[in-house]
């Protein structure tokens, strides 16, 4: 079980939405992490097939991925970032349709319908029509309709969000059992969603993958450490200008901040552990937003 | 279990329910247009105008006191009826309502008077009191002027407008019609087929809505992606979203057409399939053919109209993704005719009565004098709508299929 994507490009008349893009996945969970506009949506739609890259390809076991057709669906289970469902069709409805889309026998798609509206808690209301849930339901739907068929690659885009903090968890656990013997491509922005269920990540900005490796790779690679440190009120605005503020919290004595950075940015400054979303942070945030805007 | 699940998401719909509760509406007013036409109205003894079922009932039980064989013996008697009648103090008064009366006297012969003035006017008219003026002698021309006018015709306004292989076609079709003609009560047909039109276009525009949203709406629901990148998205899925809307357009159609012509004809009475059509609205017609055959007829031809532009609408709808645009295509196409049948051109005309909304009007279709050259030899206007459009609705399936199933991948 292999997915390989070998220099995978899209462009849209002047616009490269993916560029030259190369990764191999085997089983377990991938996190796809990058800011809005990314390219992440992009590269997801062409491993499901929906748009054809402008240029590379893409392998599933060494054969291309369009050349396969419906064998590679078959495999295939994806949760789209904006996620659509038929209004008046009830969860339990749309689910058995669904099946029916994936190839599944009626018999094999009404037990697995049952067995997932009640891992993802929705079979009490599974009569119900789709249009009355809230956001959070319509995304356990959504998640339900991407595992029906026990897929061997799922791709889920922006999975957790609109749920709430007991359903991202629930989510969590959920992928997390499911991550066993398949590939899991899971794309957010929420670094916190993938930052412990992941074994690899993509650090994706402008198209490209600039980073990728396991949690500890990354972290190593990253040329900062993150710093925690009380300052007074009227000097925060000096070491904002100066370093990356991963946090800011204000105390009775004062602000504390959390620096990214390569130096000690104050004297009384404390060393942290580095984690993933400081990382994040630093590749993609605001000042690497505003230090790009001025090379360009 | 896909088509299951298709034709689901068709009548699960709000929009698509209204649809149908419109259709519903519709089908009232073509029936009630169809059973109140001014040709089922009795005018009783006392001058007044009657309508509704017991008014079809009496004059359906007068005017079978001529039924049988239109011979000239007939038409003499008619003539002969027609002239006691206007002699009389009643039909000669200034007063409205003895003139009523007077009318009333003719419900049993209105039919038969009118195929008579048909007759004996010329070929391009219509004079409702021509028969005022004919004597049971003129009967021996009836069946004759129908040639002779017709060659009057050919030979004087339509001069120019035709080849000499188009006129022999026209009077060869004319001699082929077997005489006497057999008259009956066949008002039942004729309500039937007048308010057809009404009817089937009703149907047409009010299921455009169901069918412009059975591929756009994939789109529309953002539904697409999971749609398409499921196993079956790019294959059977489609071949039963298109079965859904055959089955769907045939079924609507098929109801909707037996439930308007069992009213109609429940109401009116069914006598007279057997008539040929021009011992009444055809009587100039070039097709030798009974209400029987011009109801299938049109039947036949309202439910290839329906499927052509059902087709087309859903064809649209998954080429655009947009139902809004795929809704307004069946409506150009039915009003466009109307717009361009303003102008006064020969050739336009000819080309309109090509238009696919001429399936809906075949009761009229049938009275063409158009011909076109197909295949070496002449035809009218009924065998190229039927043919045209039958293969050009087929065609449309390959490509609904081919490009849906490339929709995805935008």
């Amino acid at each position: 079980m292999e997915l390989r994507l070998e220099q995978v490009t899209k462009r849209f008349s002047d616009l490269t939405a993916v560029h030259s893009v190369s990764a191999v996945l085997d089983s377990g969970v991938y996190g796809l992490l990058g800011v809005n506009g990314a390219g992440k949506t992009t590269l997801m739609r062409m491993l499901c097939t929906l748009t054809r890259p402008t240029a590379g390809q893409i392998l599933w076991d060494g054969e291309d991925i369009f050349e396969m057709d419906m064998r590679y669906r078959k495999l295939l289970g994806y949760l789209p970032q904006d996620f659509g469902f038929y209004p008046d069709f009830s969860v339990q409805d749309y689910l058995m349709y669904v099946a029916s889309l994936k190839g599944l026998r009626p018999a094999v798609a009404r037990a697995r319908t049952e067995e997932m509206l009640h891992r993802v808690g929705l079979y009490q209301v599974r009569q119900k029509k789709m249009k009355k849930f809230s956001g959070g339901m319509k995304r356990r739907a959504g998640i339900a309709q991407a595992v029906l068929n026990d897929p061997k690659l799922l791709i889920l885009d922006e999975p957790t969000a609109g749920l709430d903090p007991n359903e991202r968890i629930r989510f969590r656990n959920l992928i997390g059992e499911l991550s066993r013997d398949r590939i899991v491509l899971l794309s957010t922005h929420i670094v916190s969603d993938v930052a412990y269920i992941a074994k690899g990540f993509f650090l994706m900005k402008d198209g490209q993958i600039r980073h990728r490796g396991s949690m500890e790779e990354i972290l190593k690679e990253a040329p900062i450490k993150a710093w925690r440190c009380l300052v007074p009120g009227e000097k925060t605005d000096a070491l904002r200008n100066r370093y990356q503020v991963a946090n800011f919290k204000t105390n009775a004595g004062g602000c504390e901040l959390r620096i990214l950075s390569d130096q000690k940015p104050a004297e009384d400054a404390v060393e942290e552990v580095l984690t993933l979303e400081d990382v994040f942070l630093y590749y993609f945030g605001e000042k690497a937003e505003k230090e790009d805007a001025a090379v360009l | 279990m896909l088509l299951y699940y298709e034709l689901k998401k068709i009548f699960s719909g709000t929009g698509n329910r209204i649809a149908l509760l419109f259709l519903i509406i519709f089908l009232g007013v073509s029936c009630y247009c169809a059973v109140t036409d001014i040709n089922v109205r009795y005018t009783n003894e006392q001058g007044e105008d009657e309508r509704g079922f017991s008014a079809a009932q009496k004059l359906r039980k007068a005017q079978l006191t001529w039924a049988g064989p239109l011979t000239e013996d007939t038409v003499a008697a008619v003539i002969e009826k027609n002239a006691r009648i206007i002699a009389t103090p009643e039909y000669q008064s200034d007063d409205v309502t003895q003139n009523n009366i007077a009318y009333g006297w003719t419900m049993d012969y209105r039919a038969l008077r009118d195929v008579i003035t048909r007759s004996f006017c010329e070929f391009r008219s219509y004079d409702y009191y021509r028969i005022n003026s004919l004597t049971p002698a003129d009967a021996a021309d009836f069946y004759p002027n129908r040639l002779k006018t017709l060659k009057t015709w050919l030979d004087t306004e339509a001069k120019d407008q035709y080849s000499q292989e188009e006129k022999a076609f026209f009077i060869a079709r004319y001699q082929e019609m077997e005489t006497p003609l057999y008259f009956t009560w066949k008002q039942g047909w004729e309500s039937l087929l007048e308010y057809a039109v009404m009817a089937q276009m009703f149907l047409v525009l009010t299921l455009s809505f169901a069918a412009a949203g059975l591929f756009a709406g994939e789109f529309s629901n953002r539904a697409d992606a999971v749609f398409f990148s499921a196993c079956h998205g790019r294959g059977k899925a489609i071949k039963a979203k298109i079965g859904a809307g055959i089955l769907f357009v045939t079924g609507a159609y098929w109801i909707y057409w037996g439930a308007y012509s069992l009213f109609v004809l429940g109401m009116l009475g069914g006598d007279g399939a057997s008539c040929m059509i021009q011992v009444g609205m055809g009587w100039k017609s070039i097709y030798n053919i009974t209400y029987g055959q011009l109801y299938l007829l049109v039947s036949a031809g309202g439910y290839v109209g329906t499927l052509f532009f059902l087709f087309l609408t859903m064809l649209v709808s998954a080429w655009t993704g947009s139902a809004v645009v795929a809704v307004t295509v069946p409506f150009l196409l039915i009003f466009l005719p109307s717009v361009l049948g303003n102008m006064q051109a020969d050739w336009l005309a000819k080309l309109t009565a090509l238009l696919p909304d001429q399936l809906f009007q075949l009761h009229l279709g049938v009275q063409y004098f158009y011909l076109y050259r197909a295949g070496g030899h002449l035809v009218g206007t009924l065998p190229i709508l039927f043919v045209l459009y039958t293969v050009l609705a087929l065609l449309f399936l390959p490509c609904l299929y081919r490009v849906f199933r490339r929709a995805g991948k935008r």
